[in-house]
Formats: structure tokens, sequence, C-alpha cells
């Protein structure tokens, strides 16, 4: 299904772009359907995309209607914490006169399970990735976007108007870019460190109960992978799988790890050295740095081989404000509203209008933590991360049960 | 009053029924999905409602991993946990429920309702306190250092998990345990030691006998939520190395797509806490019992 | 002799037991204390103000919309609650106690094993039966409601029911031998004489409720049915603000509140009714629960 020295076309000529950082000319559509973008169902009927293999996926309803009138009341959320502005947020609830709720999750393959079985019933689902994509379509929770609604979306990074994962953008939006790597604490450990498979540093007995792992199973294992010397982040081959549990497993007997997604929490509070995670946490962490810590003391070590994405906005079928839930999607995708959103969750917006070097230029990014900002470069060598096959997947959680079961 | 039973059932009808449809009926769900099949696409389960079509593929899966697989691990560390702060507890508790038994002072009332305000503290609030305290700038963690103590409470370290079990269920050791010694007929003891017996026979020889069914109860009482708890362990440590079975069973629950295994693993633990409980019931009968003669 | 040595353990537990009372309470005084901090640290001192109790437009408890949410979430749920488990358990718990023949021994094991069940096991169970089974119940507050109530009928039933013993069959016998319906002597005899242990059920059934972690948590639907201890267990760890010390210790303050008005309301009764007890009995029907 995947192979791990795939470059997608695509994505190369967004960076391309993005290096420029002018210009709109949507790359995707003609090359991709030079590519062959069929769809790439599998038996089971989870329609995955690839980069490879890119997928225009299937719609069984329409788009709400083009000019209806914004919804009053509550606009329900479905979010990471600490992933929305509290400002951004309220200036939304002013700007369109309504409540904002927001409901929380943790890990991505929860958050499926819970709007299957109807726990949450959010608007709008914000944050959400091509793992976890294809099952929200087979669910039928997601309805397709009426872009006249979003004219800002023309803001997005040319590359990304078209993903692999869903052709014509029918039914995402891209929210933040971001690489997954090791958030520490200078002041602990130096750079050097990781100077050789750095991935071996959340090996090292010296940071033994200081230490931290996503708790996304994909994005763990993947590492352990990665840390092995395997290159592929949605590998199939079980004993593949395997080794890379067994890993895990040597280092929790080896340094007894916590496994949450709270290292932007948790480092800057000097409660532990090191955490495994996504690159734009440690620009979330600088928030949370207790009042008069230095910036510098927080680090982070961009790996060679490692998964770079971008997450997405997207709109639940059972919508009670669909038309408010458009609005949000466009409110987030403005340049300045990104900009306002970004400083407080401090991972890069994906839009063409926002680019490295104003981030640089903007003074708001730790010298110590340039290495952590998502670059053209970096995002070429990046590899994506797709949709498992149902029988894929049942082995990364088995292995992913034994390491958490402890 | 016999003459109108069916006034009585009437009464009774509508908290049966209730306890029926959200008390019985919700254990047979729980082995339905635990006994179903697997969702093709999503792994997620599909409750098989006919009993008679139970598949129990998935189920001695889990038991293997109960016994011989990864969950062999959490359940012999439960039982360890458990049993340490029960061990713990009852030498916290104990004395505490004998003196405030035996004391008549003054200040019983004091005491009596000082040790009942934990009981009305907010778990939650009580294990923030110890976080708070805990965490490497909080005061108990400063304080240790000036001791040179340098230890990561916080960081998935057992003695925490265990201490916070201790902590948090102690107080409701303590009250069951002085309404048992209460109820003691203190004179026997009396009567012992006015006939020679010392102080650590009296307490060997009748003290622990005529208390033993209500010892036993009351730390049945909390070894059961114990055994269950989760969030102790979550909010003090959230190190798969300390991971106990109620962990396991809100992960599959709430944070996986697997809710198979969770509730299989309900199904494991009720029948677990079932043989605890039945002892809980005796005592208690043979503790009415004892009481009453 | 005797009474000397008693004497000696007696002072050598007192340091036992107060040490207990400081270890046991000490914490919580400090996290109160740490509620009225003027920074955004809970474990470093830096002033006393009520910059998170009111003070802050956006991060105190009274100001923060999410923080309100969960306060009222937390009572509205705990007093819909009290208002179905009331009735159903106290009509369950004279039913039980006179109940006979068939049917008997299911009405006795249905009242007492929620007591002694666990309540992640309840907490699980129903969490799967209402997303897969009563798929009409909808998770989030009536959800709760339901699980809550499961939960603490039982509780009802047992302290009605110690009533129903201490008092005995002589008072609405007595009043049907003056001409009184069964029902009339339940209604004008038997429900008022059980007032003191529904008040007692109240306090109990309130206090459990709100501080309820395990049942609300596995039945919640996100922030909309977010309690104040769903709330404090999500943000505990991690940088969360001296608010959530305020908010613990107004979750505090609520089940002290209600465990006062009840002792008092409880010991007045008492007192107007020729009872004897007081404060003690009171305390005694508060705390039944556990013994």
């Amino acid at each position: 299904m995947t192979t791990s020295n795939f470059r997608p076309m695509q994505r190369r000529d967004f960076l391309r772009k993005l290096a420029i950082t002018t210009g709109g000319i949507t790359v995707g559509g003609s090359l991709l359907a030079a590519c062959g973008g069929g769809s790439s169902t599998t038996s089971d009927g989870l329609s995955i995309g690839t980069p490879q293999n890119p997928i225009k996926l299937p719609v069984s309803t329409d788009p709400i209607a083009d000019g209806l009138a914004n919804e009053s009341g509550t606009l329900e959320i479905l979010n990471w914490a600490d992933y929305m502005n509290p400002e951004s947020i309220a200036a939304f609830e002013t700007k369109f006169g309504v409540k904002i709720s927001t409901s929380i999750y943790d890990t991505e393959e929860a958050a499926v399970a819970k709007l299957r079985n109807g726990t949450f019933k959010p608007d709008v689902i914000l944050g959400m990735t091509d793992t976890g994509l294809a099952k929200l379509i087979a669910a039928d929770i997601l309805q397709p976007l009426n872009k006249s609604y979003i004219p800002n979306f023309g803001n997005v990074i040319s590359g990304l108007r078209n993903p692999y994962y869903d052709l014509e953008s029918q039914y995402t939006v891209p929210y933040f870019l971001y690489g997954n790597g090791i958030g520490y604490r200078t002041d602990v450990i130096d750079k050097s460190a990781f100077a050789q498979n750095g991935y071996e540093v959340l090996w090292d007995t010296k940071y033994k109960g200081r230490l931290a792992v996503l708790d996304s199973y994909r994005d763990t294992l993947a590492m352990a992978i990665f840390r092995n010397g395997g290159n592929d982040a949605n590998s199939s081959d079980p004993d593949e799988i395997k080794k890379a549990g067994e890993a895990l497993i040597e280092m929790r007997e080896a340094v007894n790890p916590k496994v949450d997604i709270l290292g932007y929490q948790e480092i800057p509070a000097g409660n532990r050295d090191i955490q495994f995670l996504w690159s734009g946490d440690m620009f979330t962490a600088v928030q949370y740095l207790p009042e008069g810590v230095d910036p510098g003391v927080l680090g982070f070590w961009y790996p060679e081989t490692t998964v770079t994405k971008n997450d997405f906005m997207c709109i639940t079928k059972a919508a009670k404000s669909p038309v408010l839930a458009h609005q949000l999607i466009n409110f987030l995708s403005d340049t300045d509203n990104a900009l306002l959103n970004r400083e407080y969750v401090g991972y890069q917006p994906a839009l063409e209008t926002i680019t490295v070097d104003m981030l640089l230029a903007s003074e708001t990014i730790p010298e110590s933590l340039v290495d952590a900002l998502v670059t053209p470069e970096k995002y070429e060598i990046g590899l994506a991360q797709v949709t498992l096959e149902p029988e894929v997947d049942a082995l990364w959680l088995e292995q992913w049960t034994a390491f958490t079961a402890g | 009053m016999r003459r109108a039973p069916r006034l009585w059932t009437l009464f009774a009808l509508p908290g049966t029924t209730w306890l029926i449809a959200l008390f019985a009926i919700p254990f047979y769900a729980v082995a339905c999905v635990a006994f179903g099949t697997i969702d093709p696409i999503f792994r997620d389960a599909v409750p098989q409602w006919n009993p008679m079509s139970w598949d129990f593929t998935q189920a001695s899966q889990t038991l293997a991993s109960l016994t011989s697989g990864p969950l062999r691990g959490v359940a012999i560390r439960t039982v360890v946990y458990v049993f340490c702060a029960m061990v713990i507890s009852f030498t916290i508790g104990f004395p505490i429920a004998y003196f405030l038994a035996r004391h008549s002072g003054k200040r019983k009332l004091l005491f009596l309702a000082l040790i009942i305000v934990p009981f009305w503290v907010n778990y939650l609030m009580r294990m923030l306190a110890w976080v708070n305290l805990l965490s490497s700038d909080g005061l108990f963690t400063r304080f240790m250092r000036l001791f040179g103590v340098n230890y990561n409470w916080l960081d998935g370290s057992p003695i925490t998990v265990v201490l916070g079990l201790v902590y948090g269920y102690v107080p409701f050791l303590i009250l069951p345990l002085y309404a048992t010694l209460e109820r003691l007929d203190w004179r026997l003891i009396d009567a012992a030691r006015d006939l020679g017996a010392n102080s650590r026979q009296a307490f060997r020889l009748v003290t622990m006998p005529m208390s033993k069914a209500g010892l036993v109860a009351a730390g049945i009482l909390i070894a059961l939520p114990m055994f269950g708890d989760y969030y102790t362990n979550d909010l003090l440590s959230r190190s798969p190395s300390t991971e106990m079975l109620g962990n396991q069973i809100d992960f599959f629950l709430n944070a996986s797509s697997q809710p198979q295994n969770g509730a299989l693993l309900v199904i494991v633990l009720s029948i677990f806490l079932l043989v605890l409980m039945s002892f809980y019931l005796r005592s208690t009968r043979q503790q009415a019992r004892q009481t009453t003669r | 002799m005797i009474n000397r040595l008693r004497g000696r353990r007696t002072s050598a537990l007192v340091y036992v037991i107060w040490g207990y009372i400081i270890w046991s309470l000490v914490p919580v005084i400090i996290a109160v204390i740490y509620s009225f901090n003027d920074g955004r640290s809970r474990t470093v001192w830096q002033g006393f103000s009520f910059r998170w109790w009111w003070q802050d437009p956006n991060a105190s408890v009274f100001q923060s919309s999410e923080m309100r949410n969960a306060i009222i979430n937390s009572l509205v749920l705990a007093v819909a609650t009290l208002l179905v488990v009331t009735p159903l358990g106290v009509a369950l718990a004279i039913g039980a106690q006179r109940i006979s023949g068939r049917g008997t021994n299911v009405v006795q094991g249905l009242t007492s094993a929620p007591l002694i069940t666990p309540e992640i096991v309840v907490g699980a169970a129903l969490l799967i039966t209402f997303t897969r089974l009563f798929t009409a119940v909808p998770l989030g507050f009536t959800a709760q409601l339901l699980g809550n109530v499961t939960f603490s009928l039982s509780s009802v039933v047992v302290i009605v029911r110690a009533r129903l013993v201490s008092i005995g069959p002589s008072f609405e016998e007595a009043a049907r031998d003056l001409g009184a319906t069964r029902w009339q002597a339940l209604r004008f005899v038997l429900l008022p004489m059980l007032w003191p242990s529904v008040m007692a059920s109240l306090v109990v059934v309130f206090a459990t409720v709100i501080d309820d972690f395990i049942i609300t948590s596995f039945l919640s639907a996100g922030v909309s049915s977010e309690t104040v201890p769903l709330r404090i267990y999500s943000s505990v760890r991690g940088g969360a603000t001296p608010a959530l010390n305020a908010l613990a210790t107004l979750l505090v303050l609520t089940s002290f509140t209600v465990l006062i008005v009840g002792l008092f309301g409880l010991s007045t009764w008492r007192k107007r009714h020729g009872e004897r007890g007081g404060m003690r009995a009171a305390l005694a029907d508060v705390t039944r629960m556990s013994s």
C-alpha cells in the first residue's frame, strides 16, 4: 500500500512555493490528475489516500446551500486542549454574536470512536489528521464543505489546497503544520546529545523518570520504527511493527517514560527533561514557562527521518450550526486571525500568507527553537502518515497495548 | 402487615424495575460486547445480543494476555499495589479507630468530627492537594530536599501511587472500623485483663476475634474500589510502569477503539470482586450475628 | 494499675491521631491557601490576592465560562438526582422492607448489590449500555443522571430502611386500630416519621453526586456535561492556574455547607420531636453509609 521512499510530487512543489512564499498558483489539480488520482478504496471500505495514490473521497450528501444566514446560539467545537487561542474564540463570539463551547480530545482514535457512538456531537472538528480521516468518512460523520462560505481558502498553502488525502478539499481545510521530534530542556541536555541517532536519547537511562512519549500509537510506534533504522511511518510489515513495539518496551524498562501529550506544559514547568512530541508543542510551551524563565531553556531536535504533516478542520454531518461552522473555518483561515491564534497555540498555521521567514522576523520564536520550525526543506524530507488498513492497524494497536499496559 | 403484600410490591416495583434496567441489564450488555464480534473496518465491538451465538475467541485471547501476556504485569501489579495499600491503611487506620472507640473523653466528638472531615472533602481535591505538594517545585519536594532527598514523586513512582491510594481510601476504612470496634463489648477485654492477660494477650485473644468480621468487612469495603481505581494512578503517575487494571479498563473503553477488551476486563474484574463481595456479605452477616447475640 | 496502663496507651495514641488529622487535612488546607496565590503557580507562593477567585477577567473561577459551566453542571446534576432518587428510594425502602413471597430475594439482592459494586464496573457497564443498547439515552446529562440515580439508589434504601427498622410497625398498627386506612397510616404516621432518614439521604446523595467522578466521567459527553470533579481531573497535571484550587475549594465548601445544614436540620428535628441523640445521632445518620 505505501512505500517508505515516496517523494510526493505535490508536496515538493508546495515546498518550492513555500520557499518562494509568493503567488497563488494551485499546484495540485493537474499534476495529480497526471498521477492518476483515482480512489484506492480497500476491500473493507476504507477510502485511504496516500501521496502516491491520492483519493477523491466519496460524497453521500450535498454541501449546504449558498447564502444561508448564520445560525445563532452555540457552536460546538471538538478540539485538542490548548489548540485554539481563547482570544480568537472571544473574537469569533463577538463577531458572530454566538457562544463557542469546546470539547477536548486526547487521542485521535478515541475521538473517532466517540464521534461514532455519539459521545461527541460537535459542529466542527479541529486538528484531525489523515490518520483518522478515512474512518470518519467510512462512518459517514463528515459533511462536504461549501467553499462559497470560505473565501479565505485561497490563503491555504497552495500544495495543500488539493491534498492527497482529500482531493479537491471536499471535506477538509488545513489548520496547522508540524513535524514529529524531540523537545528537551537545554539546561539539562546538550544539543550534541542528538548528534548520532538522536532518537536513542529517549532510551538513555540518564533521563529516567523525566521523559515522555506521545500518547499517540501511530506517532510513537513510527518513532520507534525510525529509531530501529526503518523509514516507513505506515509500515505493514508485522516484523517491523513488532520490533518497534519491543523497542518501546525496552524503553519502558529502561527509563519509565510517561505517555501523554502534556509535554508543552510539563517541559516548561520543569517536571520533565525530554519528550517525543509534535514540533508545534514547543512553541506552545513558551506560553507555559514560569514567569521570569528564559525561553532558551526550551530546545527541539528535528530528526532527519520523521513524520511531517498538517492537520485540518472539518464539519460534521450532524452539525446543528453548519453555516457558523463554515464561518469558523473561514475565520481561522484569515491571515490576521491565524496569526492571533498562533500567538497562543504556537503551531504554524497552514497558510501560504504566513511564512517561516515571517515568523522568524516576528521575533516570537526563541533562538533555541528555530529548529522546531517546519521549513519547506524539512517538509520535503518528512514522511506522510496515513490511515492504516484495519488488519495492519490491529497489529499496531496490539504492540501499543503491550507497551502501555506496562 | 402480611395482609397487603401487593401494596408493598407496588412500592418496590419502580425502584426494582429501575435497577433491573440500569443495573442488571447493563451487565448483560457488557457480556454481549465482550463476547460479540469485531467490526472489520473500525476494529470496534459489535455486540452479540443472543447468548447462544456468543463468540469467545477474543475473550480467550484477553484471558491469555492476563495470565501470560502483556496484561499479566498489570494484573499482578494491581494486586500488589492494593495489598500494600491495604496493609498501610490498616496500620494507620486501626490504632485510630481503636482510640476513637475506647476514648470517651470530652474531645471525642471533636476527634470524630475531624476524622470525618476528609470523608467529605472531594477525593480529587485531596489528590490535587498532593499533586501540588509533590510536583518538582512543590512544598513537600522542596522540604524533602532539605534532607537531601531528591525524588521525582510524580514520575511513575509506585511509592507515590500506593501512598496515594492509602491517602485516598483510609478515611473510608477508619469509619467502619470505628463502628465495629465501638460495638464491641469492652467489658470482655477488661475481664480478660482482670483475669491476668497482659494487654497484648487481651488484644490478640479477645479484641481481634471479636472484631475480625468487622475488620474483614471494612477492609473489603476499601479494597473493592481500590481494585477498580484508575484516577489516583492517572493523577499521581500516568506512566505505563504503574498501570493498574482500572487504567486498562478506562483506556480500552474511553481512549481506544477496542471496547471489547474493556468489556472483558470489566467481566474479569467483576468475577474477581464477586469473590471479595461474597466474603464481605459473609462477614457482615457474621458481624450482625455477633452483635445481636 | 489497669487504669494507669490504659492511660499511657491512650496518650501515645493521641499523638497518632493528631498526626493523622494533620496528615489528612494539611495538604488540603495548603491547596485552599494557594487558591489565593497572586502568581500563576500552584506551588510557589507569590503573595495574596483574589485574582483566581474573581479578579482575573477570563481565568478566575467566577469569570471563566468553563469553570462556571462546570459548577452549574455539578449543581444541576446533584439536584436532579435528588429529585428522582428520593421518591424512588423511599418507596423502594418501604417496599423492600415489607415485601414477601416470590421475588423478595431479587429485590433484596438488587437493592444491596450496587452498594458494594465498584463504581468503575457500574460506570463501564452503563457506558456500554447507553452506547450500544439503550441508544435513545444520549451520553451527557441524561446518562449521568440515570447513572447517578442507579448508583445512589441503594444508599437511600439503606438509610431509610434503618429508620424503618427503628420505628417498627407499632405506630402504624395503632393508627390502623384507630380507624386509619393503610394508606392514611402510611401517609400521616409513617412518612412524617421517616423525615430524618430522608433528610440524611438527601445530604448523602447530594454529596455523593457532587463529588462523583467515575460514573459522571464515563457517561459525560464533552464540555457540555463537564462537572467540577471532571474539570479538576482533566487539568490537575500541567499548567492549570490556582483557579483550579479555587474551584476545588468551592466544591469542598458546597459539600460542607450541605452537610452542616443537614446536621442542624436533623438535630433540630430530633429535638422538636422529642427524640434523643442530638448532634451525635445526626452525625451517625449522615455517616451511616460508611458503617
